[in-house]
């Protein structure tokens, strides 16, 4: 089973280095097939891993393992190792599973794109980092994982360099993410320091000793907090992830359903023990998934991008993640991690086949009609998102609805947030279905029947379909894990990991799920009355519109509050004292040492009797002090 | 075995070093030039020998011996180059020969 998991991890890293040295002696759709394989590998060693977990008795699944020790200082030892348990075989079924359809779609879709070696080497990154870091067995490692997303995302979001506005939406999905990873080593810090240790157990164990000192354990948490919030594009570092969409399609899916986002989730429940310490943060936690998922819903339903639609349907669903974990519904969230990355995958992918057939178009606002033209995508973008807005019997709608049914079951804190989950269950079912009223409704478009590039009566390669078919079937069968007051296998895997701190009762899952498909189908009409039946065309400015459109003017916050005071009080430092100290002392330096050259060479007349001159005044002089000092 | 006092002959030897240095001083010639240096020579030569015989010793003598070896040498080099530069008619005057100017 450890062998299996470490094949898990280090297949997709193989995979990666091999594109890498290969070059040019590997074809490109070879790399895609390489990449593919490798993760397909690492998802059956995650199968194996799974399978004899299952083998083992409860108390038993939790099994670590040691490749060496990588740093040793005092009485700190940092090891390269990993912890299996249900929580991490979990994800990484999820991330080589979802991660193994996503990189073979791309075989399809970056077919014939320059430099397909390099975006599959890129993938195969990134799905070893997420690997190491849902993996790791202690924080140091998780940490290394941490940085690890962040730099691949950072090449990938960036793959097509010779677009700067991808080359800035890869900058600021670093930086944001920098600052998430800079609060997270301080909270490693404080942990070392209190704690004596980076183990998982070892920390966990002291947790409650922790506790006993306040404000150490609060700030211990933030900073993970900060951490999950800048990985999960969560307020108030939300910001880079629709401008993350400047990644070639499967990365954005990628990014968003099987990796990355949902890391910090992971990271919730992974450091649960020491959040349920400072349950005060623990409720920021899910106080910031509630507004998230408000916020992003709002601004999503002026969305004229395809694929922005759906990244802000992204932050809004992890939203909710974020409200289950930081409630103490542990399961709930991971369940909702899991079918998320089904029916979110399927949105982008199918969305892919979409702009593919389009040549690149993303504007909702070119599209229509596509539903006689692409049946088989529309259907599978139906089902995805029918998923999303959580209508049973979808996947979407039990997990979604455990989450709600457990803010429902957590005190007065939990049933305002509950009412932010409610309303967003409205706006998903608003934005989108306005984004598939819009794209596939009504008659094609000019655009559409202009730039349809269709290839005979298939809708896209055969890798874009076959991965999208399986993904639409994961979608619709996906929520089956779990279904309230029937059975409940996943939560009882994952008890052993974090047991959870709410469990709602069958009535209060079933008044949640009534009330939110009820809001989730009025949002579905309201989008059917508006975008189908009135064929109201997007643009219509207004204030509320234009705030919405700015995305509640965040990013033009964070500039007028960080950057421009950071460029002047460079601009300062540079006028008032780099300039006239340090490059005014260094040019002076070399003023000085100009003039005195000058100044001494002018002794240098080229004339023979100058030198003859003070050749004998020298001598003389020397005669004089000689003498002198002998008398 | 009595002459002119000492004196008289360092008088001499410096009068003889001056009016060399006061010639490779003023003058532009680079051939009146090597004169005076042979002028100033001699006066150290001078020197040498009357100090050898003040003392009643050989060292000066070999100085002396010494001193006209490298001046001979010396009028080689220099009327060699002297010769070199006519070769090439450049004109036969120190000043003009000025490319060592910082």
């Amino acid at each position: 089973m450890v062998a299996a998991a470490w094949i898990c991890l280090f297949a997709p890293l193989a995979a990666a280095a091999a594109i890498t040295l290969a070059g040019n002696r590997l074809s490109r759709p070879g790399a895609g097939y390489v990449a593919t394989a490798s993760v397909g590998a690492a998802f059956v060693a995650a199968l194996v891993a799974f399978a004899s977990l299952l083998g083992r008795d409860g108390e038993q699944r939790d099994v670590s393992s040691t490749a060496w020790t990588w740093l040793s200082a005092g009485n700190l030892d940092f090891e390269l190792s990993i912890l299996v348990d249900p929580l991490s075989v979990l994800m990484m079924l999820i991330v080589t599973g979802v991660g193994a359809l996503i990189v073979g779609y791309s075989i399809g879709y970056m077919d014939g794109e320059d430099e397909e070696r390099r975006f599959f080497a890129y993938m195969a990154l990134f799905v070893f980092s997420m690997l190491l870091l849902v993996q790791s067995g202690n924080f140091l490692m998780l940490l290394a994982g941490w940085g690890l997303v962040g730099l691949s995302s950072y090449l990938l979001i960036g793959f097509h360099q010779e677009r700067p506005s991808a080359i800035a939406a890869a900058k600021k999905a670093f930086i944001m993410n920098a600052f998430g990873d800079a609060t997270m080593v301080l909270a490693l810090f404080l942990l070392v320091q209190q704690a004596g240790t980076l183990d998982y157990g070892g920390t966990f164990a002291q947790a409650e000793e922790l506790a006993s000192n306040g404000w150490v354990v609060n700030l211990i948490a933030l900073g993970l907090l900060g951490g999950a919030v800048a990985k999960s594009a969560q307020l108030p570092l939300q910001t880079w992830l629709p401008d993350a969409m400047e990644g070639p399609t499967p990365v954005s899916a990628l990014i968003h359903a099987a990796t990355m986002v949902t890391a910090g989730v992971f990271l919730l429940v992974r450091t649960a023990p020491l959040f349920e310490v400072a349950p005060r943060i623990q409720d920021l936690a899910a106080g910031l998934g509630a507004a998230t998922l408000l916020l992003a819903g709002l601004i999503a339903l002026v969305q004229t991008d395809i694929k922005r639609v759906i990244a802000y349907s992204t932050m809004s669903q992890i939203g909710y993640m974020f409200l289950g974990a930081g409630l103490g519904a542990y399961a709930n969230g991971m369940f909702h991690l899991m079918t998320h990355a089904f029916f979110k995958a399927l949105l982008f992918l199918a969305a892919g086949i979409v702009i593919h057939a389009l040549v690149g178009e993303q504007d909702i606002r070119k599209m229509g009609g596509l539903r006689r033209l692409m049946p088989r995508t529309w259907l599978a973008f139906l089902v995805g998102g029918l998923a999303l807005a959580g209508m049973p019997p979808l996947s979407g709608f039990f997990s979604k609805d455990s989450i709600l049914a457990s803010a429902l079951a957590s005190g007065t804190y939990g049933q305002i947030l509950l009412a932010a989950g409610l309303v967003g269950a409205f706006l998903t079912g608003l934005y989108t279905f306005r984004m598939i009223f819009i794209v596939f409704g009504g008659a094609p478009s000019e655009h559409v029947r202009e730039h349809l590039h269709l290839h005979g009566r298939k809708e896209g390669p055969f890798w874009m379909t076959a991965t999208v078919a399986v993904l639409a079937v994961l979608a619709v069968v996906g929520g089956g894990v779990q279904i309230a007051g029937v059975w409940h296998p996943l939560a009882d895997f994952l008890r052993t990991s974090a047991e959870p701190l709410v469990e709602p009762s069958v009535a209060q899952d079933l008044i949640t799920s009534a009330i939110a498909v009820a809001l989730g189908l009025a949002g579905i009409a309201v989008a059917w009355w508006t975008y189908a039946v009135k064929r109201i065309s997007p643009p219509r400015p207004s204030a509320a519109r234009l705030t919405l459109e700015r995305k509640f003017y965040f990013d033009e916050a964070y500039d007028l509050l960080f950057y421009r005071p950071a460029v002047m009080l460079a601009r300062a430092w540079g006028n008032w004292i780099e300039r006239p100290l340090i490059f005014g002392s260094i040019s002076g330096l070399s003023a000085g040492t100009r003039g005195l050259a000058r100044g001494v060479s002018d002794t240098q007349t080229g004339f023979l009797r100058t030198y003859a001159l003070a050749i004998a005044g020298g001598v003389a002089i020397l005669a004089l002090v000689f003498v002198s000092v002998r008398a | 075995m009595m002459g002119p006092s000492i004196t008289a002959y360092l008088i001499l030897a410096a009068a003889l070093f001056t009016t060399g240095a006061v010639g490779v001083l003023v003058r532009r010639s680079p051939l009146i030039i090597l004169l005076s240096l042979e002028i100033m020579l001699n006066g150290a030569n001078l020197a040498l020998i009357a100090f050898s015989r003040y003392h009643g010793e050989l060292d000066g003598h070999d100085c002396q011996g010494e001193d006209l070896a490298v001046a001979a040498s010396e009028v080689v080099v220099g009327l060699g180059l002297i010769v070199a530069m006519s070769r090439r008619r450049l004109d036969l005057d120190v000043d003009r020969l000025t490319t060592l100017r910082g």
